[in-house]
């Protein structure tokens, strides 16, 4: 018996392996439940759900959704607005993933070297980056007005007026016209971000070039690029994950229009559910974004994992 | 500030720099300015253009736009915040923000903590759910969210805003705030542990206090987002009385369309508040998207 009372401890009933598992992990559980409670409720739950109902016809309205299976995918293979949206919104994905990463890369390497008034520079690169999409949206919709829009009086000074025109009201240009506006709020963030990995980037290695008669365009892209590998994969994953579901600034400046010019997959999606209550058929078009999106993502992760192996 | 200086000039001093050399690099400083300053033009011509125009009557914003307006009329920013309902917007935000702000950081900064620093089963299953929402865009969930809220009877009300608010946000804080509590030494809770501390007091009086740099980052980011978030209250929030400023400013634009003094006026009330916090904070904020986006 005495052996005994030396493991008391040990074998006494409130130590049961249960009892000790929660003593260790009710910390834990206690700090992490709050959170998770709200994220399975509010985004886990719904997330799933949205796969369902793109196998229901559901209308919004009735208490019975009925199961159509693979009904509104094999829809979407035939609908002509699905495949224009998804091609806007490609091409949204390719210009405004590129353009910003390249004007965003020019500032960053012109400040690199933190030349006089850098301060003022990045404040004001990086400003429009702060505002909603809607500010912006506003903003760029003044720029553009065919009566007072400063573009276009831009244009008739240089005497160049043959070009102007309602730039949101033609179909032939609007998706650019919208891209651009976005482009320019988007700068700021490539911009900052480029900036802050230039500063790991080797000066030595760059020297040596120069005294090895390597010209400006020859240091940038064989020495100051491949250091900056890492953070132009993430900076591109990021724009991609947003070009795909991008929203707000469409549906702010045109929505969609004129003639569904700007519809992209998002814009698409928002009018089936909550305008023509087709939430089955929206669903459907919710998954794919989410598909799209999440293999950019992947793709995305890989990169990164490549880059730290 | 040794390092910057060294920063500066990470071409001086190599052999080759002649005269001539030197020259040139006169003259690439010249073009490197230019570029600069047409870039500032391009990023703060429409700030100046919307600000000056606010002031205007909408006959003189037609007449030259970037004339100066020959008197600071405040009547548009006035009539904006009491006609055009600002006054209310601003309210609503301010409710939307506190309210978003507040839940998203106590609660991401909690799980942060306990999926950085406590043990837990399957914490790392948990992790990755929670930072897969990083990557989920708002249509994956927004559906069946709406007809969530219907359900539990909050369509339309301030919560209908604020809970998927507070969910959506939670990925990015506890990514930021883990990333922030794993950069402490786990040390510094293990002498407060052998002092009789539990684990709420290691939390509360060592860990917490230490980790405000990486909470002032989160609250900034939390707040602007709230402040200019678009989708959500648009879906969720249709009463006019409950809709935050950014979505106030649209209707406010659809419904003022002709008057351009009053577009202007209230495009100006509504950048006010972020531009400010901007302008006093610009360091957390671009430490915060750096952060973001390069380390984890």
């Amino acid at each position: 018996m005495a052996g005994t009372t030396l493991d008391g401890p040990f074998i006494a009933p409130s130590s049961s392996p249960v009892a000790r598992s929660w003593r260790r992990y009710r910390a834990g559980i206690f700090f992490v439940l709050p959170a998770l409670i709200l994220y399975l409720l509010f985004m886990v739950y719904p997330f799933f759900r949205s796969i369902y109902f793109s196998l229901t016809s559901w209308n919004g309205v009735t208490a019975v959704k009925e199961w159509v299976g693979l009904a509104n995918y094999r829809e979407l293979i035939g609908d002509r607005l699905f495949w224009l949206s998804l091609q806007h919104t490609i091409i949204w994905v390719i210009v405004g993933t590129i353009a910003p990463i390249v004007i965003g890369m020019l500032l960053a390497i012109l400040l690199w070297r933190r030349p006089k008034g850098f301060t003022l520079f990045r404040t004001f690169f990086f400003m429009p980056q702060v505002l909603s999409t809607v500010v912006i949206g506003i903003v760029w919709n003044w720029i553009y007005n065919p009566i007072f829009g400063i573009l276009n009086e831009a244009l008739d000074a240089v005497g160049l007026e043959d070009i102007s025109r309602g730039w949101l009201g033609d179909p032939d240009v609007a998706l650019y016209a919208v891209l651009v506006a976005a482009i320019w709020a988007t700068i700021g963030f490539v911009f900052v971000i480029l900036l802050a990995g230039l500063q790991n980037v080797s000066k030595d290695l760059l020297e040596a070039a120069t005294i090895d008669g390597a010209n400006v365009w020859q240091r940038f892209w064989n020495v100051t690029v491949p250091q900056l590998a890492g953070v132009l994969n993430v900076v591109i994953a990021l724009l991609l994950i947003g070009g795909f579901s991008v929203f707000d600034v469409v549906f702010v400046m045109t929505g969609g229009g004129p003639a569904n010019a700007t519809e992209v997959l998002a814009t698409y999606t928002y009018k089936e559910a909550f305008t023509q209550n087709n939430v089955g058929y929206a669903s459907a078009l919710a998954v794919v974004i989410t598909v799209i999106s999440l293999i950019a993502s992947v793709t995305f992760i890989r990169l990164r994992e490549r880059q730290e192996a | 500030m040794a390092v910057t200086s060294a920063a500066r000039e990470p071409f001086a001093s190599t052999p080759a720099a002649s005269r001539g050399f030197n020259l040139g690099r006169l003259a690439g400083r010249g073009v490197t300015y230019v570029i600069l300053i047409a870039f500032l033009v391009i990023f703060l011509l429409p700030f100046i253009w919307i600000w000056s125009s606010a002031f205007k009557t909408s006959q003189e914003i037609g007449r030259n736009p970037f004339a100066l307006p020959t008197e600071l009329r405040w009547e548009n920013l006035v009539e904006a915040w009491t006609v055009g309902h600002f006054s209310e917007y601003m309210l609503n935000s301010a409710i939307y923000c506190a309210a978003i702000v507040a839940g998203s950081v106590a609660l991401a900064c909690l799980a942060g903590y306990g999926l950085s620093m406590l043990p837990l089963p399957g914490r790392d299953s948990v992790l990755v759910l929670f930072l897969l929402g990083l990557t989920v865009p708002f249509q994956s969930v927004m559906i069946p969210m709406y007809y969530l809220l219907r359900d539990l009877n909050i369509l339309e009300t301030y919560w209908a805003f604020i809970l998927p608010g507070i969910a959506i946000r939670l990925p990015f804080g506890i990514f930021l705030m883990r990333g922030f509590f794993r950069g402490l030494p786990p040390e510094l809770g293990d002498a407060a542990r052998t002092d009789g501390a539990n684990e709420w007091g290691v939390f509360r009086q060592v860990m917490l206090p230490l980790s405000w740099p990486g909470l002032a980052t989160l609250i900034v980011f939390q707040f602007m987002w709230a402040w200019n978030e678009f989708a959500m209250p648009l879906i969720f929030v249709q009463r006019d009385e409950l809709r935050p400023v950014s979505l106030g400013t649209m209707f406010f634009f659809g419904r003022f369309t002709a008057d351009r003094g009053m577009i202007a006026a209230g495009v100006t009330i509504s950048m006010i508040p972020v531009i400010i916090l901007y302008l006093l904070l610009q360091r957390r904020f671009i430490e915060g998207i750096t952060a973001g986006a390069l380390k984890s």
